[in-house]
């Protein structure tokens, strides 16, 4: 028998309990005051860390909310990156950074729009994927060739060195918060609007598209609203990333970028929306320790190419945890719950 | 004139090359409904088998036969090649030179097939008939795989020259021709009409288009419709793999982003042609090698947008691609 979980009620519109609750405050101040006691590297993982998670809740509204799967994500996540660094290079204060958040949501806006209206004449997940992923390939391909803007394969850091976004992220401490703050407010943003009726209405299109249908939605509409959406966040991200990472390459714009966001949605759960940021901890991690690793022991070439090891935890993860953590925990609850009823 | 003929030849052989790839992918969707999108590392696995081989084989012959040819230095990852270059005068018979580059090829074949049988029988067959996971596994692969690559045979780009006896031109109608470009039109045309009478006219052929219409009564009939699955896939493999083995020469280097870039091509010609729909990526095969060629002469500006554009183009106007969708699956 198959256990049919309410996301609604996953999602928080049951009042939460008090102990829930209690606990969550205690998290999000430990958060506040965790910077103090960290050295540079670990406040960078974690501000990582936080983005990454927005970058695989903004992907979880596709692909866990709609099941449609984007293969090209990262477009919009890696011309965030070169967005901040552009603007950022001009002149590095809130004002321009502001700039370049209007810059990358017309951007967005628009390769959203344009994509959905390519991808979903043919419905389809399969067609999309391949559509969608082809439509990846040639913007980073593009971005390759237009050295003049893109720095081509050398990347393109920010002027800068030391001091991104004058006088306020002075130090790491400064970028650290900022992320955080970045993620809180996109938690409850991207929670809101998982549950609004449009939210319900990508719900009932992944549960079943025709009948959605016969119910008079028009469900590309509704499709495309969820990939604009998505894209605005992953756009937002790749900003506040570029001034965490101070640099950006077509790495950004690759495939390599669209599988991590795949891959912390899948470790996290797909569908849940919080599995991401269990899911960004993990992933992030798992990079850094490579890292570490490879630097550690400089004769193994193996280690100088992490999405070897990434991608085996990936397509293990595929066969054999297709719910991932936060997934696994719901149907458990679900599971008990039945037990209850009876 | 002459112009047009040298551009026609090496669009068609550009879409003999990307209708191996693109036929391996359909074969495989139409017949089985998976998407493979691991295709494009199977390339690369053929380009490289084919490369390593032909370098590995030819130099011990050359060697062999003269002591005194001039080593032009290693290449390569865990496993290394070394170039060996002949002196002036000295050359390999005709007959030797062709038995090195048939045996290379097979070897690159047969390496993808293999490949094929161990992906669809580790992978692919836990995830029949779930469309989001097969596209996220082989995916995986591909990404896995084309690391593997960088790993055995290292990051950097290798040099592949032609066999010396497809490494010529000749003049034609004013046009020059490449034997190498006439070489690839060939080989792409016999293996399309062997593919079509395969499909129509074989017993095998029968089992894999009733399997595909209905494949419980297929096995009702006593028919183990997964091993056809799997001599399928690693069909489709193949065909991959002797695509890559043929490109790399063709370009004249092996390197390790040669799989996506080609694997897109095959994607954008599916979905152009309809998916799964094997005359259609045929058309659209040539198609594809014959605008690339063109757009790369006449508008250089928009050759990298230039598929993609017709994509887009396509699928605004007949969204189940211009020959009519094969599978009717989400």
């Amino acid at each position: 028998m198959s256990i049919r979980i309410n996301v609604a009620d996953q999602m928080g519109s049951k009042k939460m309990g008090p102990l829930a609750l209690v606990s969550l405050i205690i998290l999000v101040i430990g958060m506040f005051v965790l910077p103090r006691y960290l050295k540079n590297a670990q406040l960078i993982m974690m501000s990582r860390i936080f983005l990454l998670a927005v970058y695989g809740m903004s992907y979880d509204i596709l692909r866990g909310y709609t099941g449609f799967i984007n293969l090209g994500q990262a477009i919009f996540f890696g011309s965030g990156v070169y967005m901040g660094v552009i603007f950022l290079n001009i002149q590095n204060d809130l004002t321009y950074f502001m700039l370049a958040i209007l810059a990358i949501s017309a951007l967005s806006v628009i390769g959203g729009y344009i994509m959905s209206k390519i991808v979903l004449k043919t419905g389809g997940v399969v067609a999309s994927a391949m559509i969608t992923l082809a439509l990846g390939e040639i913007v980073r391909s593009i971005a390759e060739r237009w050295r003049f803007v893109t720095g081509g394969q050398d990347g393109l850091p920010m002027r800068a060195s030391r001091v991104a976004l004058d006088p306020l992220f002075e130090t790491r401490i400064g970028a650290y918060y900022f992320a955080l703050v970045f993620l809180i407010v996109m938690t409850l943003a991207l929670r809101q609007f998982v549950l609004s009726p449009t939210g319900r209405v990508l719900l009932s299109i992944r549960e079943n598209e025709q009948r959605s249908r016969f119910l008079g939605f028009d469900t590309n509409k509704y499709k495309a609203i969820a990939i604009i959406v998505s894209a605005l966040a992953s756009g937002w991200t790749g900003v506040f990333f570029a001034v965490i990472a101070r640099f950006a390459n077509t790495d950004y714009l690759s495939i390599q970028y669209t599988l991590n966001a795949l891959l912390i949605t899948l470790v996290g759960g797909t569908g849940t929306l919080y599995g991401a940021i269990i899911g960004s901890a993990f992933v992030t991690w798992i990079n850094n320790f490579l890292l570490t690793l490879a630097n550690s022991y400089p004769g193994a070439t193996i280690l100088r190419f992490p999405m070897l090891f990434i991608g085996s935890v990936y397509i293990l993860l595929v066969i054999f945890m297709p719910y991932g953590i936060m997934g696994g925990i719901y149907r458990l609850q679900a599971k008990l719950n039945l037990g209850k009823d009876k | 004139m002459g112009t047009l003929i040298t551009l026609i030849v090496s669009g068609l052989a550009e879409g003999a090359l990307i209708f191996l790839m693109a036929s391996g992918l359909s074969i495989i969707l139409g017949m089985m409904g998976v998407i493979n999108f691991a295709h494009g590392t199977l390339f690369l696995w053929g380009g490289y088998a084919y490369m390593f081989s032909y370098y590995s084989i030819r130099a011990r012959v050359i060697l062999s036969v003269f002591p005194d040819a001039f080593q032009t230095g290693t290449q390569g990852g865990i496993l290394r090649v070394t170039g060996v270059q002949l002196q002036a005068g000295q050359y390999l018979p005709f007959s030797q030179e062709l038995l090195i580059f048939v045996v290379s090829i097979l070897i690159a074949v047969s390496v993808v097939f293999i490949m094929g049988i161990i992906f669809e029988k580790l992978f692919i067959s836990r995830v029949y008939g779930n469309a989001p996971a097969q596209i996220l596994i082989t995916l995986g692969l591909q990404v896995v795989f084309t690391d593997l690559v960088r790993v055995i045979w290292g990051p950097n780009m290798i040099p592949m020259s032609r066999p010396p006896f497809l490494d010529g031109v000749s003049s034609f109608a004013g046009g020059r021709i490449a034997h190498y470009n006439v070489f690839l039109i060939i080989v792409g045309a016999t293996v399309a009409i062997i593919i079509h009478r395969v499909i129509t006219k074989t017993r095998i052929g029968m089992v894999i288009r009733a399997g595909l219409q209905s494949p419980e009564n297929v096995q009702a009939l006593g028919i183990n419709i997964r091993k056809y699955f799997t001599v399928i896939f690693a069909c489709g493999a193949a065909l991959a793999g002797l695509g890559g083995a043929l490109y790399m020469p063709l370009v004249g280097n092996v390197v390790s982003s040669a799989g996506m870039n080609n694997q897109i091509l095959a994607f954008i010609v599916v979905v152009i042609g309809g998916l799964g729909n094997f005359m259609g990526s045929f058309l659209g095969s040539i198609f594809l090698g014959l605008m690339g060629v063109g757009v790369a002469v006449f508008l250089p500006a928009i050759s990298v947008v230039a598929n993609v554009l017709v994509m887009a183009i396509v699928l605004v106007f007949r969204p189940d691609g211009l020959f009519g969708k094969a599978v009717n699956k989400s």
